[in-house]
């Protein structure tokens, strides 16, 4: 492989009040990768991958995500963020759209594309996510597991080389998180490059290429997830691991 | 009792009650010996003197043989005006009129002058409104921008007006901007609505922004929606569902914060029934009569705004 998709050097974020939330981060993701980033809560997993499209900026450092500078102020980050999809925990769907709606809103309004064209993406998307039938729908009317399904469908129609995903199955009730971890586990086989930031561990064990496991703003270790769950050589990760899979 | 029974029960309260408010009313007349002339108010509201055919310029009149038309000879130059299809002449042949003499008459009915002056409220009321929800808007937006400018010329402009009193504002509409400007009493009347509704709408238009989720914003972002594009698509939208009620109410204060404008040689309803008044010597029953008429307007709207939510909320 050439030039990594994703680079990131010695990243730091310090917020007003001097917590630290990233501290000395620096990583390499290929394309095709698929990462997930384990930790506890508040280790800056989230932070960091907000700091990928810019939705938080960092204080030090370097961020480069396909071609983009993202921690130069000068780069339009608008440009960046077509090519970079997100899925958020809270699913933050348009209410006042349909799902059919949702999906077609950024490829209209961002890339000019005719509604036609729009629609007929969308509705191939949304039958992709196994909604097809739900097009018409409003988000108030689908279950937590449809609605994060649409929400990814929205994020596939710019037609993204990332997806980012922040938690997307811990605000679902647990027999809905298997759906959505199907749809994400497809577009893993299908060679997008994901980081995921994610509680799953069977998830993380089955489908990723690399786990990160973070605590208190920087990247403690990191492992294939063969070595990553089976014998890590890290007193902190054993301890989370310990606690999570209890 | 049976529930039903209570129900109407206290139905039957609220009437007994109306009717006590009323009959204190009617005790508190009698003691003044005031004497109801209910009868005076309705050719207030529509006339039937005939709407008035008046002279445009100095002049000699010429009655026609038939009586049927007439034709006015400027006094000083050559033009000449013919009138017809009138229904009561009140000039003779060779009378001498000078401009905005009534000549002539057309029998039938015109709005009285409380008509009128509920149509110039109506016109101020609107024409104010739809200024203001452009002004609100655009300071709502001024401030939750990022930009200190925007923010601070927004936070300025609404403290401002919200600091000070309408009618001291429409002094200043009025007297200086008027002046400067070179503005009618209309215009100066609408302006000093406009401007001071703004600053309310702002505040609702900022409330409602700010009370759409952080991740609508966000989401919309990371789609490659530019600030505006997600204003307009997102935010906006949902933010103007949640502002319909508190919008709506700043409209009714509108149309009743319009009395003010009387104080300006503007005859709107409240000052058509001041002069009403200075008429008949029945202030009771016209200001009973304005109080009546402006109900008719704030009811009207909250009505048109309950269907509008209705519709909104029917699509989903």
């Amino acid at each position: 492989m050439l030039e990594p998709l994703i680079h990131l050097r010695k990243v730091e974020k310090r917020y007003a009040n001097g917590v630290r939330a990233l501290h000395d981060v620096s990583l390499d993701v290929k394309r095709g990768e698929v990462l997930c980033i384990v930790g506890p809560s508040g280790s800056g997993k989230s932070t960091l991958l907000r700091a990928l499209n810019g939705l938080e900026s960092i204080t030090g450092g370097e961020v480069v995500v396909d071609g983009f500078a993202v921690h130069d102020h000068r780069t339009n980050l608008n440009a960046l963020r077509r090519r970079v999809g997100m899925v958020f925990q809270q699913f933050n769907l348009f209410p006042h759209k349909t799902a059919l709606e949702n999906v077609m809103l950024a490829p209209t309004t961002v890339l000019d594309v005719p509604a036609a064209d729009a629609r007929a993406r969308a509705q191939a998307l949304l039958d992709k996510v196994g909604l097809g039938d739900r097009g018409a729908s409003y988000p108030a009317q689908l279950s937590g597991g449809q609605q994060q399904r649409v929400a990814i469908a929205r994020a596939l129609a710019m037609q993204p080389d990332v997806m980012l995903f922040d938690e997307p199955t811990s605000a679902l009730d647990p027999e809905k998180v298997g759906e959505v971890l199907d749809v994400m586990r497809q577009l893993a086989r299908e060679g997008m490059t994901m980081l995921v930031v994610t509680h799953e561990m069977g998830f993380a064990r089955a489908v990723a290429h690399r786990v990160i496991f973070m605590d208190g703003g920087e990247i403690v270790y990191q492992d294939a997830p063969e070595g990553f769950f089976g014998a890590p050589r890290n007193e902190r990760l054993k301890a989370f691991l310990g606690q999570i899979l209890k | 009792m049976r529930p039903s029974m209570k129900r109407w029960m206290w139905h039957g309260v609220y009437a007994v009650v109306l009717l006590a408010l009323g009959f204190g009313v009617y005790l508190a007349t009698a003691r003044v010996d005031y004497d109801w002339r209910w009868e005076r108010i309705p050719q207030y509201l529509v006339g039937t003197e005939g709407e008035e055919i008046r002279a445009p310029f100095d002049g000699f009149v010429d009655v026609a043989d038939d009586g049927k038309s007439i034709v006015l000879n400027e006094l000083k130059g050559a033009g000449s005006e013919r009138y017809a299809g009138f229904d009561r002449l009140l000039v003779g042949d060779g009378d001498l009129v000078f401009q905005n003499d009534v000549l002539a008459r057309k029998s039938g009915l015109q709005a009285g002058p409380l008509a009128v002056g509920l149509w110039v409220t109506l016109e101020i009321s609107a024409l104010s409104l739809v200024f203001a929800l452009v002004l609100g808007l655009v300071a709502g937006l001024g401030r939750v921008a990022q930009n200190p400018a925007a923010r601070h010329l927004a936070a300025t402009y609404v403290e401002i007006i919200r600091g000070t009193p309408l009618l001291v504002q429409i002094f200043i509409f009025y007297f200086f901007i008027g002046t400067v400007l070179s503005l009618s009493a209309f215009a100066a009347g609408v302006a000093a609505l406009a401007v001071f509704t703004g600053a309310y709408v702002a505040e609702i238009v900022r409330a409602g922004i700010e009370a759409v989720p952080r991740g609508q914003m966000e989401a919309a972002r990371s789609l490659g929606m530019n600030y505006a594009q997600a204003m307009r698509h997102v935010i906006l939208p949902q933010a103007f569902k949640k502002i319909l009620p508190p919008l709506a109410g700043q409209f009714i204060n509108l149309i009743k914060d319009s009395s003010l404008v009387s104080v300006m040689a503007l005859t709107d309803l409240t000052k058509a029934g001041r002069e009403v008044v200075s008429s008949t010597f029945s202030p009771f029953e016209v200001w009973f009569t304005v109080a009546a008429m402006y109900l008719l307007l704030t009811g009207g709207l909250s009505w048109l705004v309950r269907r509008l939510e209705k519709g909104m909320a029917a699509g989903a």
